[in-house]
């Protein structure tokens, strides 16, 4: 199950597993998004690399514009994903608090 | 655990609610499950993605090992393709000059204890063993 919508501090939240099965929804989402975006990972359990395909893509797009993806309430098995691919280096990242 | 799975992206939600199951009968180590996960996904999806010359379903084999989990994927009438070489992927690269592609086998490579590819009578069979979660 996955779900992608702003939540009420106007950034966007995904829930549940980030899969291939289910990036071509997050980049439908996140197409439509300009300006700086938060994107809040509470509640996202999981991303293979179809998400962080996802994640990169629209990153350039809103980097050309000066802004870009800032990613917060990062889980730790996700964080290890952006660790193994190189992604904390590219991403402004905050972790979840437990 | 031998099971058939049709090659679409949909089929990874039984996928992964297979390997759930088979988790809790054979009381695996719950740390390995999100490794597990990420290596058959990202192993299925290429085959799905670069075996399109083949209508013919994908078997998942799980069998427990000494401290852990073996799984197999087993892709018919297929050319010869092994993930398990070396990929040559940058990931200090800038984000100018990053893609996504290759990523998927690159984070295999990295889960995994072992992995062992097997190609015979158009058949190839990806291994791999799991005894240490790493994310």
């Amino acid at each position: 199950m996955f779900s992608i919508d702003f939540n009420d501090q106007g950034q966007v939240a995904m829930t549940g597993r980030l899969d291939a099965a289910q990036a071509a929804t997050a980049q439908a989402f996140l197409d439509q998004v300009s300006g700086e975006c938060i994107l809040n990972l509470a509640e996202l359990e999981y991303m293979s690399s179809a998400g962080l395909g996802v994640l990169l893509k629209t990153h350039k797009r809103l980097m050309s514009g000066s802004s870009g993806l800032k990613l917060v309430n990062v889980n730790s098995h996700i964080n290890d994903i952006f660790r193994y691919s190189g992604f904390d280096k590219l991403f402004d990242i905050s972790l979840l608090q437990k | 655990m031998k099971k058939f799975f049709a090659r679409s992206f949909d089929q990874i939600a039984l996928i992964v609610d297979a390997t759930d199951h088979f988790f809790k009968l054979q009381n695996i180590d719950p740390s390995l499950r999100t490794s597990v996960d990420l290596c058959i996904e990202e192993l299925f999806v290429n085959m799905v993605n670069y075996n399109t010359e083949t209508q013919r379903e994908i078997l998942l084999e799980m069998e427990p090992v000494n401290g852990g989990i073996e799984v197999s994927l087993t892709d018919y009438d297929v050319e010869r393709f092994d993930p398990t070489t070396p990929r040559d992927i940058n990931i200090d690269a800038p984000l100018a000059e990053r893609s996504p592609g290759g990523l998927g086998v690159y984070l295999v490579l990295k889960m995994v204890d072992s992995i062992h590819y097997e190609y015979h009578d158009r058949q190839s069979k990806i291994t791999f063993q799991i005894k240490r979660g790493k994310i």
